[in-house]
């Protein structure tokens, strides 16, 4: 009797496993490793079989987050690369970027990381602190040519203890944007001084139907470029220190005018949570000034077909200069991988020039600095990289996340007004240090 | 001799039924859960898990110490304590309408279930979106609608108002749930029982008093059990809602607090002897709530 | 009379109670419906409207294009189908084990096993992906089935012991003197008599399946292989929240899973009323 329920049950479980095997995708392609393994069998069995090696590609893994449009053009890009190297393959994965770190992190975990990845700049330190990722200088074949030719600012992100961790794929700044009919019916002209910015936003103002100025967040990002622009520092050249430098006075300079807007009313509240959205609010009016990335002309391109964007420099500081933040992402080649050559020869791809230029049409900004005023590039792309000449990097270092926080709760509270200006960044200061002796 | 060889029998087979479901078991929950207790002793490194230190307990002790755990752990308890009731309430006023001879029964029952059967990820989207402090659906119908309030409120924005989007959503989203469960309930209390009530002129509160709430106090001590387990396991919604801990770190859950150290600052362990203090918690009050419920069989 | 009147007014109360209910829960659903259907300008209008000026299906037309949505959806099915139908019937045997057989240590294992639903799945998914890894299941369905399988096994078999428990012994004990086979029984016998409670299972169990997100997220990489909440997620952008995108997707999600408790809803009630839920 048992002997029977045994074999009904085997067979069940079996078929279990078996129905789900088949999966709707029809072509059951050849796994990773399955590749590589066919691939070494026939590197040894090379004089014999020599035609059968061309048909088996190695496959590399790339992940990112790009955006739909970004996406469509990164499968050109690929079959680009993979017409000019027939025996190497791409195989690309989207992410929304909120959950990008965790699928990396638990690849890197289970042993399945990615080949190569294009990561947030600010998390390269991260990644290579925690021994992720390949260092590419002295390994990648050309990378002196490649690290002279881009930006230093987008480059400086790759580098963490003595090594370059990375190349700048793309990069990006913030600069100003401002709603042109409510500039021109209040008769006023673009702020190029903090001075002018500052007394344009309250002119813009009429209390809570209209504000001058918003803010995504009280993450730094958001005030960041502000900050540069008046000469704030989060830490010394050398990070050791944040001490004079968090809670320095331009620092304090920078934070205390935008908490002084905000309290006169002249900065929006949703910068503190749950308001309208930056740029949903700058399209309709509701915000005359936000600052943003390139990213915006798509995006108005695709919601707000009617909208006509308009960009300035930010705001010079006291010293009459201009600055703001560097974004952009990294490519970077895993440790783990089992396909140095290839995803390295992918990565040099990837620098390119032609492959820059495709990824400019839809709105990505190239690292390559002599591509700055080249004909093929959008003509939004002209302020970015006029901006990007003085925009600085965020701390380039692995614990940058909780650096971030710190600031984020200290301009909270300052807001709030649970702490002045100066008593909240000295807070911040000390928990920066504490990270750094870390 | 026969009871014996049939005992044997029995656990033989019931091996045979209980394997599949126990390879499972063991292969996806229990040899992780072990995983996760180890690392919860060393500062982990994901990568390469041999260069990782054992810490005996620093990672516990360090989120006992932690402001922010705490805090935590108060906001999950406050959720707790508002939530359950809340769709303990609610849940049995539905299902005591339901249980009566009215129309549209079957409608009414796929309306309240909606909630249930929609996603958290939707559903905590759409809070957001209507407690939008500038532009909400919320704040309009409170403020020009009903004129209770005079000013917007920025919900999201504020420590203490961020939790009543995430508490209203808890018991949106669970009442109908519970209605189901409390349904079934009263569906089995028998009906001569009222009808002897109805003999002896006991009026309805009376019966609802002395009949229905001890006919149903099994299924309400169920739902405790499962809504409290629940509520302490919750962050979805606030992950959302709050990204977690905004403003001021203030309003995590523990579970928000666990995903953040891991899976944002790469502290694997911490992350993970945070979990194993929520499976403590919820194991010990589950376990008290069981005996409670063991008790009552006795009675 | 007076009683006449009484029952009118307690019946009028309830209808009012219920429909204010049923007010409180549609108002969300009513305004992601019509937030769906406006662009995006419209999106933060003041005042917030709760009829929509215009009518547009454009969101719905963007959310179709983009990205293999309808392949996504097609994976969720296939997984949630399959996640259920296995679901059932491993659950329903360790049910049947539990609620019928006598073994040593019945107990113990059957409150081993309760423990699974106080965990909270997010804490396994580290371990649980470097488990799928070795047994080579990343980017395949089946690491998707089988984990949604655990994670819905002691919460199924919880409720359908308590099911099978409630059944009369009397037919299985007359079949089993005729010497039938415990497996015939549970097949023909146990399984046809317990159609509500298994309908509580499968919508219980469709319903994770069809909206798990964390662990889709690690375990599918393929492109060709990913899930809706995958595919909903990747419309909320860094940068903008496409909120009429992102509500007609959700939107289009709910569908299936309305139409499963649609199905099995008139078991449901009966189901929960005779099954361990009952407490």
């Amino acid at each position: 009797m048992s002997k029977k329920i045994l074999a009904m049950l085997s067979v069940m479980f079996v078929m279990v496993f078996l129905i789900s095997a088949c999966t709707p995708t029809p072509v059951e392609e050849p796994t990773e490793e399955a590749v590589v393994e066919e691939e070494v069998e026939e590197v040894e069995a090379e004089e014999t079989e020599e035609e059968v090696a061309e048909v088996v590609p190695v496959e590399i893994s790339y992940w990112h987050t790009m955006s739909d449009p970004e996406t469509e053009k990164l499968d050109e890009l690929i079959a680009v690369f993979e017409a000019a190297n027939p025996g190497i393959k791409v195989a690309p994965t989207r992410f929304a970027y909120s959950d990008f770190k965790a699928a990396i992190l638990t690849g890197l975990a289970g042993g399945s990381a990615p080949d190569t990845a294009r990561m947030d700049i600010a998390w390269v330190p991260e990644f290579a602190d925690q021994g992720a990722l390949k260092q590419l200088d002295g390994v990648l074949e050309g990378f002196d040519e490649i690290a002279a030719a881009v930006f230093p600012g987008p480059l400086s992100t790759n580098f963490w203890n003595g090594a370059y961790y990375g190349l700048p794929q793309n990069t990006n700044t913030q600069v100003l944007l401002w709603h042109k009919d409510t500039f021109d019916a209040a008769g006023i002209a673009v702020p190029t001084t903090m001075d002018e910015f500052a007394a344009a936003a309250c002119a813009l103002t009429e209390g809570e139907t209209r504000y001058g100025y918003a803010l995504g967040g009280t993450y730094f990002w958001a005030p960041a470029p502000i900050f540069y622009a008046m000469g704030g520092k989060v830490v010394d050249d050398a990070i050791t220190t944040a001490e004079g430098y968090t809670n320095g006075p331009e620092s304090v300079a920078a934070f205390t005018m935008l908490t002084d807007l905000f309290n006169e009313g002249c900065i929006s509240p949703n910068l503190l949570g749950g308001g309208v959205g930056t740029a949903d609010g700058h399209a309709t009016g509701f915000y005359s000034m936000i600052i943003d990335g390139p990213w915006m002309v798509d995006i108005y391109a695709g919601n707000y077909p009617d909208f006509e964007t308009n960009f300035a420099l930010i705001p010079t500081g006291a010293d009459g200069t201009t600055s703001s933040v560097v974004g952009g992402e990294d490519v970077v080649v895993f440790e783990t991988t089992e396909n140095t050559e290839q995803a390295l020869v992918w990565v040099s791809f990837l620098m390119s020039e032609e492959a820059q230029k495709m990824l400019a049409e839809v709105g990505v900004m190239p690292t390559l600095a002599h591509l700055t005023g080249d004909a093929s590039m959008p003509a939004h792309f002209e302020i970015f990289m006029e901006q990007l000449e003085t925009a600085q990097a965020r701390v380039p270092h692995p614990k940058w996340g909780e650096m971030d926080g710190a600031i984020n709760n200290a301009f909270q509270r300052m807001l709030r007004g649970d702490q002045t200006v100066q008593e909240a960044l000295d807070q911040a200061a000390l928990e920066i240090d504490a990270l750094l002796a870390e | 001799m026969i009871t014996i060889k049939n005992k044997t029998n029995q656990s033989v087979q019931a091996a045979l039924f209980l394997l599949p479901g126990f390879i499972l078991f063991l292969t996806f929950i229990v040899g992780p859960m072990i995983y996760s207790f180890r690392i919860s002793f060393f500062d982990w490194n994901i990568i390469f898990p041999e260069k990782s230190t054992w810490v005996g307990f620093a990672n516990y002790l360090e989120a006992i110490r932690d402001p922010i755990f705490r805090k935590a752990v108060l906001n999950n308890a406050v959720y707790t304590l508002v939530t359950v009731p809340g769709q303990m309430i609610f849940g049995l006023l539905v299902a005591l309408l339901l249980n009566q001879q009215i129309r549209g029964k079957a409608a009414f029952r796929v309306i309240f279930y909606l909630p249930v059967i929609t996603s958290w990820v939707i559903v905590s989207l759409l809070f957001e979106y209507m407690f939008s402090g500038q532009a909400g659906l919320i704040n309009y119908l409170l403020r020009d609608v009903l004129h209770i309030i005079d000013q917007n409120i920025l919900w999201l924005a504020d420590p203490v108002l961020a939790f009543i989007p995430i508490h209203l959503l808890g018991i949106w989203k669970g009442v109908g749930w519970t209605a189901v469960i409390f349904l079934a309930g009263l569906q089995a209390i028998p009906i001569q029982l009222f009808e002897a009530a109805l003999v002896d002129g006991a009026n309805r509160l009376q019966q609802f008093r002395y009949i229905t709430l001890p006919m149903i106090r099994q299924t309400t001590i169920y739902l405790v059990v499962v809504l409290t387990a629940g509520a302490l396991n919750a962050y979805i919604s606030n992950l959302l809602l709050t990204n977690g801990g905004d403003p001021l770190d203030q309003t995590h859950f523990i579970l928000t607090l666990m995903y953040e150290e891991t899976f944002g600052n790469l502290e694997f362990g911490y992350g993970s002897a945070i979990s194993y203090l929520l499976t403590i918690i919820v194991f010990i009050i589950s376990v008290i709530q069981i005996r409670l419920l063991r008790n009552q069989e006795q009675v | 009379m007076g009683n006449h009147r009484k029952n009118l007014l307690s019946k009028s109360l309830t209808y009012f109670l219920l429909l204010a209910g049923t007010v409180v829960v549609l108002l969300p659903f009513w305004y992601m419906l019509i937030t769906s259907m406006k662009p995006q300008a419209y999106i933060f209008e003041l005042p917030p409207r709760l009829w929509p000026s215009e009518v547009s299906l454009i969101n719905y037309q963007k959310a179709l294009q983009t990205d293999q949505f309808g392949l996504y959806f097609m994976n969720s099915l296939f997984v949630a189908v399959l996640t259920t139908a296995s679901t059932l019937f491993v659950s329903s045997l360790m049910a049947y084990a539990f609620a019928r057989l006598k073994f040593r240590g019945k107990e113990v294992l059957f409150y081993f096993l309760l423990s699974g639903m106080m965990v909270p799945p997010v804490m396994l998914i580290i371990p649980q992906f470097i488990v799928a890894k070795f047994l080579d299941l990343p980017d395949k369905f089946l690491g998707l089935i089988l984990v949604y399988i655990t994670m819905n096994l002691s919460m199924q078999t919880f409720l359908l012991r308590g099911y099978f428990e409630g059944l009369p012994k009397e037919v299985e004990e007359a079949a089993l003197v005729d010497g039938a086979s415990r497996w015939l029984i549970f097949w023909k016998i146990v399984l046809p008599l317990s159609r509500p409670g298994l309908a509580v299972v499968t919508i219980f169990t469709f319903l994770f399946a069809w909206e798990e997100f964390p662990w889709a997220n690690v375990a599918i990489k393929e492109t060709t292989k990913r899930t809706l909440p995958i595919a909903i997620a990747l419309f909320q952008s860094q940068h903008l929240t496409e909120w009429g995108q992102v509500f007609a997707a959700s939107i289009m999600g709910i569908i299936p899973v309305v139409i499963v408790f649609a199905v099995f809803q008139k078991y449901f009630i009966r189901g929960i009323s005779t099954s361990g839920l009952k407490g």
